[in-house]
């Protein structure tokens, strides 16, 4: 079965203070990303950027972003992405830099991905719990972001790109 | 492959005057040159060649924003009765360089347009064109 | 969605070898090429032709242009006999771009090959190829005819078939450049006595240059002497700063100066029998003067032919550079190139897209299938 190709790139969107993460929304977000790549790429890097791309998903507390680029040009849209300073949302500019984490051909692919670094953050996080509550509660937090359903727990990658051969 | 290349190129330096050596190049060649004309609605108007150069940069940042302005290309020659120039680009800008010499459509307000007369990965080749062959 | 970074296919073929080396090939090459522009010189520390030179560049043969040819004209019987058939015939359409209009040649093996767009080749009726140029849009058709085959022979079939076609079918019309070796006017008198004609002598040019810097060959690679070379006979300067807005171009180091130069040029429609000679008079030349002689020869005609057989090359140009170094320490040499060019004339209008060239070029990537069937076989 043939099906329209895309790239969904992971970002994580850092700014300084994290209340401003609160102000963000998809549109501005796609905004953002198309002026850069209009700056970066022209005329032709904005025709691009009308054909297919979106904000999938976007996390107000943690800055996860899914953006989806089509297959074909996404590497050029991606090369604007670190021109990106800041986001204009609601009449306030939000100073902040996207930090690509992840490019994967599927949604399914990147939310594996996206769980297991969350997974490998939060044991990042565990030594440096100052009490046991909070241990806890990391711990917790850990088990809960086991897959359930069945899948294996520890993510085997190297298949990211599902439609990689054509 | 490119460092085959390399090796041909090398032996082709130290091959001596007199031997017999064959080089074959595929798609190495690193420059394309372009002779290209502007048309202008105006003829009386007259750009030098810093002029048409920046006037060039601009179409190339219009197409193809900072990166295509950012690309390399040379004025190897400017002749501006005729407003025709001979242009050196790398192979791997010459799309780019096209396309915005194509989509450029005006010059201080007035309509213009380039004509692409000939295109070639050889500059001696831009030196004759049969189809300027006018017999009376 | 194409990759901007691509540009056109080329190649470029490099020879360097003595000119009395069994192995080269200038010869052969310039046999191949039966429409020739352009021929230029280049002679190093020359500030006049020598005679002997000079005599050769004006005496190549002349050509003959006819204007508003009927193409059937060519299938003239008495033409047939006194010039297809005798000697070799070079022809021409002129004024023609092989991209738009219909385009006719005549090669000296008594081919005739017709470009044509797809309406006029179903008006001719006649059997024809796709052209190869584009092989995905089949939008011109290529018809190629043996004169001197025995089924074309005036009264066969196939004969009859074709002249009714160019006759009353598809009236094909055209400027026409003729040339004949070794009959010259005569032999094409057949086909001159009916037409409005002119004759033509190809165009001699001598530029003296001053102050010309010459790379050492040995140690430059071919494409930046070719760059060189064309930078040379176009008149753009080598001297630019590294800073320079306008142009980076330089000449190749390390690099020799000499006070004066003189670069040669034929235009017209030159036989190869003429670029043969001139090649012998080079080679024969004697060296005390010109410490280089370079040939530039620039073949560039809409229907181009490779080899025989091989169909038209749109907008095709071949071409040949020629570099000998007459008797330096009593020894003499010669550095040859040829190199094929695809399309890269573009018609006069700049197209509102990409140049097609490219769209009609993309090699496919391999898959990576292969590497994972063999992985299954182990598992």
């Amino acid at each position: 079965m043939v099906r329209v190709k895309s790239r969904y790139l992971l970002c994580e969107v850092n700014v300084s203070e994290s209340r401003d993460l609160l102000l963000l929304d998809d549109r501005a977000v796609a905004g953002a990303v198309r002026s850069a790549v209009a700056r970066m790429h022209g005329d032709y890097g904005a025709a691009l950027c009308s054909i297919r791309l979106s904000v999938k998903y976007l996390n107000v507390h943690n800055g996860m972003v899914f953006l989806r680029f089509p297959k074909s040009c996404y590497q050029l849209l991606w090369s604007a992405l670190p021109f990106i300073t800041n986001i204009e949302s609601r009449g306030q500019q939000i100073p902040c830099f996207l930090n690509c984490l992840h490019v994967g051909g599927t949604i399914r692919t990147c939310q594996k991905f996206l769980i297991r670094y969350n997974t490998q953050q939060l044991q990042r996080i565990l030594p440096k719990c100052k009490n046991a509550a909070e241990k806890d509660q990391v711990c917790q937090e850990i088990l809960n972001c086991l897959p359930t359903r069945g899948s294996k727990p520890t993510y085997e990658g190297g298949s990211e790109f599902e439609d990689e051969r054509e | 492959c490119a460092a085959m290349m390399q090796g041909q190129t090398s032996d082709w330096k130290i091959a001596g005057p007199c031997t017999f050596h064959r080089v074959v190049l595929k798609n190495a060649s690193p420059h394309h040159y372009m002779k290209v004309h502007l048309e202008l609605e105006d003829n009386s108007n007259r750009l030098s060649a810093v002029e048409l150069k920046h006037f060039i940069i601009a179409g190339l940042k219009n197409l193809h924003g900072e990166v295509g302005a950012a690309l390399n290309f040379d004025v190897l020659k400017y002749d501006e009765g005729s407003l025709t120039a001979l242009l050196r680009v790398h192979s791997s800008g010459l799309v780019k360089l096209w396309s915005s010499l194509t989509l450029l459509g005006s010059y201080q307000n007035q309509s213009c347009a380039f004509r692409v007369l000939q295109v070639s990965p050889f500059l001696l080749a831009l030196t004759g064109n049969s189809r300027e062959l006018q017999l009376h | 969605m194409q990759d901007l970074s691509r540009c056109p296919r080329n190649l470029l073929v490099c020879e360097r070898s003595s000119f009395q080396n069994e192995k080269n090939r200038v010869s052969a090459q310039v046999e191949q090429m039966h429409f020739n522009y352009k021929v230029s010189l280049l002679l190093p520390d020359c500030s006049s032709a020598p005679s002997h030179l000079d005599e050769t560049l004006k005496s190549f043969n002349s050509f003959y242009l006819i204007k508003k040819l009927p193409i059937y004209k060519l299938l003239n019987e008495n033409f047939l006999r006194s010039a297809i058939y005798n000697g070799s015939v070079y022809g021409l359409s002129h004024q023609t771009r092989i991209d738009e209009d219909n385009c006719v040649s005549l090669m000296p093996n008594g081919i005739l090959t017709l470009s044509l767009d797809k309406d006029s080749f179903e008006l001719l009726g006649f059997e024809g190829k796709p052209s190869r140029f584009n092989h995905r849009r089949c939008s011109r058709f290529v018809v190629t005819v043996n004169l001197t085959d025995s089924c074309m022979a005036p009264g066969r079939r196939n004969y009859l078939r074709l002249l009714e076609g160019l006759k009353s079918r598809l009236p094909l019309q055209t400027d026409f450049l003729l040339s004949h070796h070794p009959g010259g006017g005569a032999s094409l008198h057949p086909l001159l006595s009916c037409c409005d004609w002119s004759e033509h002598q190809p165009e001699v040019k001598f530029r003296s240059l001053t102050n010309v810097s010459f790379p050492v060959p040995e140690s430059c690679d071919p494409h930046s002497f070719l760059q060189w070379l064309g930078a040379v006979e176009s008149g753009v300067s080598g001297e630019n700063s590294s800073n320079s807005f306008l142009s980076s171009l330089i000449c190749p180091e390390p690099k020799t100066q000499t006070n004066c130069a003189l670069s040669a040029c034929v235009s017209g429609m030159l036989l190869p029998q003429d670029i043969q000679r001139l090649i012998g008079q080079l080679r024969s030349a004697d060296g005390t003067h010109s410490k280089h002689v370079g040939v530039g020869l620039v073949c560039d005609s809409p229907v181009s032919q490779e080899s025989p057989g091989a169909g038209p090359v749109l907008g095709g140009a071949d071409s040949s550079r020629f570099r000998g170094q007459p008797r330096v320490l009593g020894r003499e040499r010669a550095w040859i190139s040829s190199r094929r060019r695809e399309l890269l004339q573009p018609a006069d209008v700049p197209r509102p897209h990409l140049p097609p060239s490219l769209g009609c070029r993309r090699t496919r990537c391999l898959p990576t299938v292969m590497p994972l069937t063999h992985q299954n076989q182990e598992n």
